[in-house]
């Protein structure tokens, strides 16, 4: 079981600038890192990778620094964006690269072991070219594996998957990171595969670390519109949406209650039944069932805020154009702080 | 294509589209008349019976022996040092680059009698490269060294061209992967680059073997006569290009018409080979995207 850390990495791309990050890989854990585009996340894993220089900090294996070693001496399971499957090689192929490349005598037999767990025994002989999505992902996943990795670094592994293949691959995803036990990083833009696969979140922006900590922690205290939307919430606004309000409207009371950066607040709640009650009001613009209840978006003066009926879902949803009152709890209201960010250019 | 018997609806989809299919066709099978005709007239001027002396000429056998061989070797220097090179223009940026791409063309733009005379006049007796090739063994005039080495200068740049092109289209993503997964450099680009860029090599090698034998013109100036030497231990002979050209000039039409068909048949045999090769998957380069 090997334990890596990063400590106080910069790298740069052009004149894009990352870090300096620090991370603590534990194995068997695993840290999403999260970020709008362009904020250094696939810069920070190709750092690890060894594909981008280091040009500060270390990067240590069990206390060994590696920063200056060549991705190939490096133990990696690396899935880059794309998955980077060769073409010209079957599933099974791909799959034993990694042990045929180490001249291991056993890489057919240990490429079928990886299939049979994968179930991918029925796509042995076949061409990445011709597989789903999903499939890619597996054999992608299964070939890392192959390597015997002692860091597993996987860019965007959701993209462009239905939702059967993503339900499919955080199961698999899971069972690696608890039964493999190595540690883990993903680069993701999915709330839902960062908050069930990861222990930890490290949130970028602009090349620099503006959160690392539990999940749980950045859903208590969003700090950044970007990181706010991600864990989930919808009535986000900056400053300058609440600037429209005059006095007395809802607008001007969250900004006396905002912080640089703007104010956030969880959905308020409707009554499912009789009338709504409230200091504010809004008119109904859409109203849609969900497993949680019904998601209503009602707009308030000019700002637009997302409130929800909680289950069993009434017969009747609200009519678009229909007048409801709600509150907005002052315990749910969280400012925003501004995180003053030079912006060094356009990464990647 | 009979409107009056197809269908309403069929009717009504082939009028929406006819005249730019028809626009089409007239286009594209008009080129392909123009390459096609040619053939037929040569194949019908020659009656097979002369095809079949042909054949068995002894004149003519060396002479497409000749041929043969200095474009395999031309093919084969294309591989030892044009595929670098093409490599070197995919991957690297460097200074002095579109010098590098200008020379490269060089060759497909200009005339090759030029070509032949620029390489007559560099190698011209008692100049330092003359004295250095025959001092090692490879005289250049009238043998097939020198066919050779019109045929690498003519021929080489579509290698060139089609590595560049083939190596660009790696994804470099399989790369890094391949570098991630345990494999250095010069492993991941024997493993990964090569092999995928290989199915586009080779249609450039093909273009550059095709380029080789029918090139005639530097050949007129530096080896219109074959003698022995080297790899080439047969009676004096021309390439078949010279071949038909003389017997042309000599007024022997049939026989110019019967050789031409004779290479012909060879050349597009050897075509056929490769391409059958490929999709039964026995030449290993196409596999991965011509899996059914």
């Amino acid at each position: 079981m090997t334990r890596w850390a990063v400590e106080g990495v910069s790298s740069h791309v052009e004149r894009f600038a990352l870090g300096p990050v620090d991370l603590a890989l534990e194995p068997g854990r695993a840290v999403a890192v999260l970020g709008s585009s362009g904020a250094g996340k696939t810069t920070l894993l190709r750092t690890l990778a060894g594909f981008q220089r280091a040009i500060a900090g270390r990067i240590l294996k069990d206390g060994a620094d590696v920063t200056d070693r060549p991705p190939e001496k490096r133990q990696l399971g690396y899935v880059p964006q794309g998955l980077g499957l060769f073409p010209h090689r079957t599933v099974e192929r791909n799959v034993s690269y990694p042990l045929e490349i180490r001249g291991r005598t056993d890489a057919r037999a240990r490429a079928r072991e990886l299939l049979e767990r994968f179930g991918l025994t029925p796509l042995a002989a076949r061409y990445p070219a011709r597989l789903s999505g999903g499939e890619a992902e597996r054999v992608a996943l299964a070939r890392a594996l192959a390597a015997e990795p002692e860091l597993i670094l996987w860019d965007e592994p959701w993209q462009a998957l239905d939702v059967e293949a993503r339900f499919e691959l955080g199961r698999v995803f899971a069972e690696i990171r608890d039964d493999e036990r190595v540690p883990v990083v993903v680069v993701t833009h999915d709330p839902e595969l960062a908050f069930s696969v990861a222990d930890s979140f490290l949130v970028l922006k602009g090349g620099r670390t503006v959160f690392q900590g539990r999940p749980t922690e950045l859903l208590a205290r969003p700090i950044d519109p970007f990181s706010a939307r991600f864990v989930g919430y919808e009535n986000v606004y900056d400053p300058a949406a609440l600037a429209t309000g005059g006095p007395g409207s809802l607008a001007a009371w969250l900004a006396a209650r905002a912080g640089p950066g703007g104010v956030v607040f969880a959905r308020p709640v409707l009554p499912a039944l009789g009338p709504s009650t409230g200091r504010w009001e809004g008119v109904v613009r859409s109203a849609h069932p969900t497993p949680e209840g019904v998601s209503v978006v009602a707009s308030v003066d000019r700002l637009s805020v997302a409130l929800r009926i909680p289950p069993p879902l009434p017969e009747v949803l609200p009519p678009v154009g229909s007048r409801v009152r709600f509150d907005v709890e002052d315990m749910n209201v969280h400012p925003l702080g501004a995180i003053d960010v030079p912006v060094a250019g356009i990464g990647r | 294509m009979s409107p009056g018997g197809a269908s309403p609806p069929r009717r009504r989809r082939w009028r929406g589209g006819s005249p730019w299919i028809v626009l089409q066709l007239v286009l594209a099978g008009s080129l392909i008349l123009l390459f096609a005709l040619p053939i037929y007239a040569l194949f019908t001027y020659a009656p097979p019976a002369e095809i079949w002396d042909a054949f068995n000429d002894p004149a003519v056998r060396a002479a497409i022996w000749l041929t043969m061989l200095a474009s395999g070797i031309a093919v084969l220097a294309s591989v030892l040092f044009a595929i670098p090179l093409g490599y070197l223009l995919a991957r690297h940026s460097f200074r002095g680059r579109s010098v590098v791409e200008a020379f490269v063309a060089i060759p497909v733009v200009v005339p090759h009698l030029l070509v032949g005379l620029g390489l007559f006049l560099l190698l011209i007796p008692g100049s330092p490269l003359y004295r250095f090739t025959t001092a090692i063994g490879v005289p250049v005039y009238d043998t097939i060294w020198g066919v050779v080495l019109v045929m690498v200068f003519v021929s080489a740049p579509y290698t060139v061209l089609a590595s560049d092109l083939s190596f660009r289209a790696v994804d470099e993503r399989t790369v890094e992967a391949a570098r991630s997964l345990g494999a250095g450099p010069a492993n991941a680009f024997l493993t990964v680059s090569f092999p995928i860029a290989l199915r586009g090599i080779v249609a450039g090698l093909l273009l550059t073997w095709a380029r080789a034998v029918s090139e005639i013109g530097g050949i007129l100036i530096l080896a219109y006569y074959v003698l022995p030497a080297g790899p080439y231990t047969g009676p004096p002979t021309s390439t078949v290009s010279i071949l038909v050209y003389d017997l042309f000039q000599l007024g022997d039409l049939q026989y110019a018409a019967a050789v031409s068909s004779l290479f012909l048949l060879i050349a597009f045999a050897l075509f056929l080979a490769v391409r059958v090769g490929e999709r039964s998957g026995w030449l290993p380069w196409r596999r991965g995207d011509l899996e059914p």
